[in-house]
């Protein structure tokens, strides 16, 4: 039985923390993609900056995957 | 079209393409379910520490154990070593391939850091940044190595009951069948019934796996097939610790493990950026310039909560610094263990392709934000007012 409800904690723990990082990359994306319309000869730079700021975006859901890897694992 | 299907070693290969994508959908996990599965093997028990392969010895701080982690980290150092010998002795002025490939890499960060943190500067923070980015993606581009995580010792049923907690347990594979041990085996089992609930609720969920057992070598590797035979703390016992012929009960050790998956070793890094930061922070500015940012009393009640923030803030970039790494690279292992185990021979592919990627993104940002943190450590905040 508590095995179960850790099994639903860990799902929801993931679950959640994937909503935000979801959409920040999203409008991440959105804005690189304006950004390169508007201005293509600066699509390198563009890239490199989006690659990044997805990376620091993606590591709140790596904190959430991680607490669910715990919660799940230990 | 019919020339290319007219051959017959465009023939073979599209057959054996279809022989592996039938085999690795049939043969894994997935095809458990459905009945087949004969190619499984039971997905690795994932453990967050780092795990023991060799018992160490006392020092006067504490008993210092051999890790897993810690022979992927002396691997990573002694490639980059080598390397940097090799290039070393080979420098020209007209580069070969790996001189020029190292030349890129490095005038790369050359200029990044001039850009960031101005031309003086950049001398001072560069061998730092560099060397955590080289470090980084060293470890973790050998963690995608075929043989780690799948090959190593086997622990024990009572090293693992060790492990979560329960230490009375005793393996009954290894009690002897002496009159004396009966009696103390006996004993023991009252004492296990007595506490049956405590016993359970730790090793009611762990699975033990089964493997083959080599006598003389001391080595295992999860092997195919070996799904069926995952049997609970409560089988095992019931089986008296008899797995069957030539084989044993326990969970796989790994002899090597990616660095990075070891909270210790991205807490490290993090802590040698951080203390960097701040050396350069005191050096160039001065203690009180420095120190000034997070304890002031110039600017009232307010400019004083806002340097106890500062403070704060810098704890918290030594963590999210540990977890960013950690956890990314963590994820990453145990993605290709899953999928590996779902869909073996092919699954993991195209994942170990998105963990190169992550592993060289995750150096890269490490190495930037000790880059960007540094050059804000070594601007003066009143810099605007004064000048």
């Amino acid at each position: 039985m508590e095995g179960d409800i850790m099994n639903v904690g860990a799902g929801l723990a993931i679950g959640l923390g994937a909503i935000g990082p979801g959409i920040g990359i999203g409008m991440l994306a959105s804005k690189a993609m304006e950004a390169l319309g508007r201005n293509p000869e600066a699509g390198a730079q563009i890239q490199q900056n989006m690659i990044l700021a997805i990376a620091f975006t993606e590591a709140i859901a790596i904190y959430a995957l991680v607490v669910a890897i715990i919660i799940k694992f230990v | 079209m019919s020339k290319i299907l007219g051959n017959p070693r465009s023939i073979a290969i599209s057959i054996i393409c279809v022989a592996v994508l039938v085999i690795s959908i049939f043969g894994g996990a997935l095809g458990n379910t459905l009945g087949f599965g004969f190619f499984a093997s039971s997905l690795p028990a994932i453990q967050l520490p780092a795990e023991k392969i060799v018992d160490g010895f006392n020092t006067p701080v504490g008993k210092w154990d051999l890790m897993n982690t810690m022979v992927t980290t002396w691997l990573a150092m002694l490639v980059l070593i080598v390397v940097s010998l090799i290039i070393r002795r080979n420098l020209k002025d007209v580069p070969g391939r790996l001189q020029a490939l190292f030349e890129v890499v490095m005038e790369f960060f050359l200029s990044l850091c001039e850009q960031i943190a101005g031309k003086e500067k950049a001398r001072r923070f560069f061998p730092l940044v560099f060397t955590i980015f080289i470090f980084i993606v060293a470890a973790n581009w050998m963690g995608v190595l075929p043989g780690f995580g799948t090959v190593g010792r086997i622990a024990g049923p009572e090293e693992i009951a060790h492990h979560h907690d329960a230490h009375d347990y005793h393996d009954p594979a290894l009690v002897t069948t002496t009159h004396e041990s009966k009696e103390s085996k006996a004993k023991h089992h009252g004492s296990d019934e007595a506490q049956e609930d405590g016993h359970d609720s730790h090793l009611g969920t762990v699975k033990l796996h089964v493997f083959r057992d080599y006598k003389t070598i001391p080595v295992a590797a999860l092997s195919p097939g070996s799904l069926e035979e995952e049997l609970t703390f409560s089988e095992y016992d019931e089986k008296n610790g008899n797995v069957g012929e030539g084989k044993r009960a326990g969970h796989l050790v790994p002899f090597l493990r990616s660095a990075n998956t070891d909270l210790n070793m991205s807490l490290a890094i993090a802590l040698i950026a951080m203390v960097m930061v701040h050396f350069w922070g005191f050096s160039i500015l001065g203690f009180f310039g420095h120190a000034g940012k997070f304890i002031s009393f110039k600017s009232g009640p307010i400019g004083f909560f806002v340097g106890i923030l500062e403070l704060i803030s810098e704890l918290g970039r030594i963590i999210s610094f540990t977890f960013r790494l950690f956890g990314n690279i963590f994820a990453g292992e145990v993605l290709l263990m899953a999928m590996a185990f779902l869909l073996p021979l092919i699954g993991i592919i195209p994942f170990l392709g998105l963990e190169l990627f992550v592993g060289l993104i995750q150096a890269f940002v490490f190495a930037m934000l000790t880059l960007v943190f540094a050059s804000m450590a070594s601007i003066s905040h009143n810099d605007g007012d004064h000048h």
